[in-house]
């Protein structure tokens, strides 16, 4: 499951933002300062999110790379857009490639802002930690009421 | 004959996106409109014609799966091809929707080259041959 959901990851991020993530054991410090997590309820049988917590700075580059701007043009609200839309992209990315049946249907995406260095960040079943240069990149599946 | 787009989508950003390749993929582009969900797009088409609509999947208040059906019922926009750009990438959650009569969809993640390639099946005529060069091109 965990596969499927970085393959999704890579997918979206190498075809849309012309970034390329790596898997590294250090990934785990390069959660720092403010960030941004987005994610996608999925409903159905079980109920679970699909998304990604990620610094402000990648989130920047990321919304530069998805609209052709300057980073310093990007204003929050798209930066934030363009991560929301980088969830949903991940979610139904993964539930292709899980065959998930059609009883679960994606939800619009939602976000917050967090402080980076309040969480702790570990690798688990369901979180992925990346680096994409010199920051750290979460992507989760988590189960839902 | 320019071709009059709708891009129907929740994300502004996807929207600003979708009409970007579409001005540099060689389409003969007449007036390119937007809307944020299903009832928006047909406000607009209460008031323009189009001769495309390029729309979402899963978007609030009313979504992609309502707005094909009401397109399909209405005698002046039965016939506009529509075409999905969505997340989706089920063929059981795609297939009532070609039952519909969609003409395609294009799956997000996307290249350029994907829009074009799709729209270019569609609307072969309305290629401008020497415009738009999308190889390399860092949208």
């Amino acid at each position: 499951m965990l596969e499927n959901l970085k393959a999704a990851t890579f997918e979206v991020l190498e075809t849309m933002f012309f970034i390329f993530p790596e898997g590294l054991e250090e990934a785990a410090g390069l959660f720092h300062g403010p960030g941004l997590r987005a994610w996608v309820p999925v409903e159905g049988p079980k109920n679970f999110r699909v998304g990604l917590t990620l610094p402000l700075t990648l989130a920047r580059e990321m919304a530069a790379n998805f609209l052709g701007l300057e980073k310093d043009e990007i204003p929050p609200e798209k930066m934030e857009d363009v991560v929301k839309e980088t969830a949903n992209m991940v979610a139904g990315s993964f539930l292709s490639k899980e065959q998930v049946p059609e009883a679960y249907n994606l939800k619009p995406p939602e976000a917050l802002r967090l402080d980076l260095d309040s969480q702790d960040w570990q690798e688990n079943s369901h979180h992925l930690l990346l680096a994409v240069e010199d920051a750290g990149l979460e992507v989760f599946l988590e189960k839902t009421k | 004959m320019a071709y009059n787009v709708l891009i129907v989508d929740d994300s502004a950003t996807m929207r600003a996106l979708v009409r970007k390749v579409l001005k540099i993929s060689g389409l003969d582009l007449g007036e390119c409109f937007e809307g944020a969900n299903g009832r928006e797009a047909l406000e607009i088409l209460e008031k323009n014609w189009v001769d495309l609509v390029l729309s979402d999947l899963h978007m609030p208040e009313m979504d992609g799966a309502a707005l094909v059906k009401a397109l399909r019922q209405n005698n002046l926009w039965q016939t506009i091809p529509v075409v999905l750009i969505t997340t989706e990438g089920r063929q059981e959650v795609l297939a009532p929707f070609f039952q519909d009569g969609i003409q395609g969809y294009i799956r997000k993640p996307f290249r350029p080259e994907d829009i074009r390639e799709k729209l270019q099946s569609i609307l072969g005529e309305a290629w401008v041959p020497h415009a738009g060069e999308l190889e390399g091109c860092d949208f």
